[in-house]
């Protein structure tokens, strides 16, 4: 569905990623792993279109590199940003009106549907998003992603700066949305839950992939792992 | 007590059009950090507008308010369009400058193409009669003003709270690359945020148009002063401290016309800004002024 | 002492300015008519008025809208300082506090009114160094209209736009270039001593630098009190030469003219400061005379009163929109000649 061909993205005059490849399938979860600055992030920026870019990308086999943010979200593409992002100074309502946008016909049984996934953004329904936990803020962030019913949901690090018992219930979020057969890009520096998740991998170093394949063909590469978490 | 009430009408008056002012410029900030010195000639627009209206024969006070209020909304977005793309996200400082530019160039084009001397616009001075209340006498004009700029804050409040475009306008003040991200075309937004300035401007230009009776190229200036000064008060991008400076410098204003002794007149704008430079030694970055922190997402 | 690489550099650079001003000078001094003399002068100043700009804009870079309203206290307090007594009983038959019972000569008055001008600066610093780049211009903003205010009504000891006349004109075209070439080289020797360069490093990352022990507060606070010293110094050559100031020039349409000036130029640059200022000054004079409808090959062209306000603001859009570092950008005169 997500088809990425040698993908340089630039911040400024910095070049951040080096020419990737990689393939996402309708209906999969593929991970993108890799440590601290390796250029995962600058990658779905490069894919949303926020970050100045070059090679193609093609969704649904048609090429989107010559399109806007917002006419590449409007083919089906939501992100649910690195640091989460949530609009701060709006409710948690107002947050998955906004989120909507693009598609505000049965907004309220959408709206409803979250509320009762995740029961505690019902209950803050109109507390102000800023105000709310580190936890309860990616939950909005993911259900936000999801309002206006994307074809590919990008992950940018769901985990990041989240208690252990959070980022597990966060990951169990991410494994119904796979049950649901839902496409989604997984970016994380948590290697090991991710792979647990994925059906297909990629590992980032430096702004370029150093290797790919099935989790369970990686899991047991410990160089990977070591590079990752600097245990030998 | 006669004198109060009008003192309080007065203050109430001049503190509702500061608020209309203020807004238009607080609006436009608090989205893309621009401080939109060109809004003064959005009113000048309006007030050239009518002048047309006029000299085309239309006498129906209705078409002519709609016309300039109109006028400047057109005016103000393609002001946007054309001015301030290329600075869209640029910093403040560039955009204030080029602001500065854009009024300037305006203001010796309505010198250079309609004429360097005031021409009178008496459409609208039937807007203004005595209203007789028992013994007080209030001026119709300022009941016109303040009310209309309530209702208008209402309207915007709505606008602000419950429309799709409204969140992301509120939404854009903290993080404007996530409201794209979620799909909302930045376009739209500015379009719409330099639509509502314009309109903002368009009512100003009503009342004071109705006030002053003539329209002169550099008629923006003193307007878009004043709603600077407010919104430096009252923290600039807030729109309720837009709101509250503006009222605040209207109340300031009468206050000081009330206590100075006569002999002393002209010395009113200087203690109204002794009273605002006072106001921003205790708060530099004015009373409600929205707190960004350094290292924030911009 | 050892010059690091930027002051020696620096100093060339100041020195080739100031050879080509000073050779300006002469030309227009020889060749030039009484009115144009007139003309070159007040370009002079304006170029002083855009180097003190360029001490603190270029390099706290915070755009700083006060200037007039500096330049307006140094002239008033040297103007007020060195009037003749009589001819302030005759000007300020009210001025309070015994300011029209005195008088000094003018290198007394100057330095009064520079230290003055430094004095608030100082008060107005301590507010503004704290403030966000946008914070502080605004508030900048707000202390020139105040000023501007104050000029117009305490007219017991400034006159408002009245003119104050009667200032005894010591000085002559000689005596701006060479302050010219002084300032010059007192600018250029800022930016490339240690405060300069680390106010500009801070400039660029101000968390950074604070966590690296720079105090940029007291940084910004020199550039900004050094700034309206100079301005100060521009008042007061402006007001030894007419002999007559009032509280007009020192307002938005001066602003907006030397702020154009050292956008075109470039801010970043003590270069840029003054090549804006020629360029802009040269040019404006000619839209001017196009303004007044002259006769050009033979057709009669009509008067276009406005048109120097239209060029002035299509520059600095034009300027803001496609170059916003201006012409010199990031380049001292003595890089286009020097190797790197």
């Amino acid at each position: 569905m997500l088809n990425v061909e040698n993908l340089k993205v630039f911040h400024g005059l910095i070049e951040a990623v080096h020419g990737i490849n990689l393939v996402v399938p309708k209906g999969q979860c593929v991970a993108l792993l890799g440590p601290n600055g390796a250029g995962k992030t600058s990658t779905i920026l490069g894919i949303t279109g926020v970050a100045r870019s070059t090679g193609v990308i093609s969704f649904d086999e048609r090429p989107i590199t010559e399109m806007s943010t917002e006419a590449r979200i409007k083919e089906g593409i939501s992100v649910s940003p690195e640091g989460r992002r949530v609009f701060a100074n709006l409710t948690v309502e107002d947050n998955l009106v906004l989120g909507g946008a693009l598609k505000p016909e049965g907004k309220s049984e959408r709206i409803a549907y979250w509320y009762k996934t995740f029961p505690i953004l019902g209950e803050r329904r109109d507390q102000m998003a800023g105000t709310l936990s580190g936890g309860e803020q990616q939950m909005l962030s993911i259900a936000r992603a999801l309002m206006n019913d994307p074809e590919i949901l990008l992950l940018d690090e769901p985990s990041l700066g989240l208690a252990p018992k959070i980022v597990s219930q966060i990951f169990e979020m991410i494994q119904s949305l796979r049950d649901e057969k839902r496409t989604i890009l997984l970016v994380e520096q948590n290697a090991t839950q991710a792979l647990r998740l994925s059906d297909y991998a990629y590992f980032l170093n430096n702004g370029r992939i150093v290797a790919k394949g099935r989790p369970d063909e990686l899991g047991g590469r410990e160089d990977l792992m070591a590079k990752l978490t600097g245990i030998t | 007590m006669e004198y109060v009430v009008q003192q309080i009408m007065n203050a109430l008056a001049f503190g509702a059009e500061y608020a209309l002012l203020a807004l238009g410029l607080a609006i436009v900030f608090s989205i893309m950090g621009l401080v939109n010195f060109a809004h003064g000639e959005m009113i000048a627009v309006g007030g050239y507008t009518m002048v047309a209206a006029s000299a085309l024969a239309l006498q129906n006070p209705f078409v002519i308010i709609v016309a300039a209020i109109g006028v400047a909304m057109v005016a103000s977005v393609t002001l946007e369009r054309v001015a301030f793309r290329p600075v869209r996200y640029a910093d403040p400082t560039t955009g204030l400058l080029t602001a500065f530019g854009v009024s300037m160039i305006l203001q010796n084009l309505f010198l250079l193409f309609v004429s360097p001397r005031p021409i009178a616009v008496t459409s609208l001075y039937f807007l203004e009669w005595s209203i007789e209340l028992g013994s007080l006498r209030i001026s119709s004009l300022q009941l016109f003003e303040t009310i209309t700029t309530l209702i208008v804050i209402v309207i915007l409040m709505f606008f602000l709270k419950h429309t799709l475009l409204g969140l992301a306008m509120r939404a854009a003040s903290l993080d404007f690359e996530m409201v794209r991200l979620s799909g909302v075309r930045a376009n739209r937004v500015f379009a719409i945020a330099f639509m509502i300035s314009g309109f903002l401007a368009g009512i100003a230009c009503v009342f004071i148009m109705a006030r002053r009776g003539s329209v002169d190229p550099h008629l923006g200036f003193d307007p878009v002063l004043k709603a600077f000064v407010a919104c430096v008060v009252g923290g600039f991008g807030s729109l309720p401290g837009a709101v509250l400076g503006g009222f605040l410098l209207g109340a300031v204003e009468v206050a000081m016309l009330v206590m100075l002794p006569q002999s002393l007149g002209g010395l009113t704008d200087a203690f109204v800004f002794g009273i605002i430079a006072i106001l921003l030694i205790w708060r530099p970055d004015g009373i409600l002024a929205p707190r960004t922190e350094k290292g924030d997402k911009q | 002492m050892t010059l690091s690489r930027g002051m020696s550099r620096g100093l060339i650079g100041a020195a080739m300015l100031s050879v080509l001003l000073i050779i300006a000078g002469v030309i227009t001094a020889y060749f030039g008519s009484r009115y144009q003399l007139r003309l070159v002068y007040s370009a002079y100043v304006n170029l002083l008025v855009v180097l003190g700009l360029q001490v603190f804009m270029g390099n706290a870079r915070i755009t700083n809208l006060s200037h007039s309203a500096f330049m307006g206290i140094g002239a008033y307090a040297a103007a007020i300082c060195v009037t003749p007594q009589n001819i302030k009983a005759l000007s300020l038959p009210n001025a309070p506090w015994g300011l029209n019972a005195f008088s000094l000569d003018p290198l007394t008055s100057a330095i009064i009114a520079i230290c003055i001008t430094g004095t608030v600066a100082l008060l107005v610093g301590f507010i503004i160094v704290r403030l966000s780049g946008i914070g502080a211009t605004i508030v900048s903003l707000a202390f020139l209209v105040i000023i501007h205010a104050l000029f117009l009504y305490r007219t017991d000891i400034f006159k408002g736009n009245q003119a104050f006349f009667g200032i005894p004109q010591v000085f002559s075209l000689t005596s701006v270039v060479l302050l010219a070439a002084l300032v010059v080289f007192g600018v250029r020797i800022f930016r490339e001593s240690r405060w300069g360069v680390a106010l500009r490093a801070s400039a660029d990352d101000e968390v950074g630098s604070l966590s690296m022990g720079v105090d940029m507060y007291r940084l910004r606070l020199i550039a900004w009190v050094f700034s309206a010293m100079l301005l100060a110094v521009a008042g007061i050559a402006y007001a030894y030469f007419l002999g007559t100031i009032s509280a007009r020039p020192f307002y938005f349409n001066h602003v907006f003219l030397t702020l154009a000036m050292l956008i075109f130029g470039g801010m970043r640059t003590v270069t840029g400061a003054v090549l804006g200022t020629i360029v802009i000054s040269l040019g404006l004079e000619m839209v001017r005379w196009l303004e007044t409808g002259p006769i050009v090959l033979g057709v009669d062209l009509p008067e276009a009163l406005g048109l120097s306000g239209i060029a002035l603001g299509a520059v600095i859009v034009f300027t803001m929109a496609l170059r916003p570092n201006g012409v010199m950008g990031e380049n001292e005169i003595e890089d286009l000649v020097l190797k790197k």
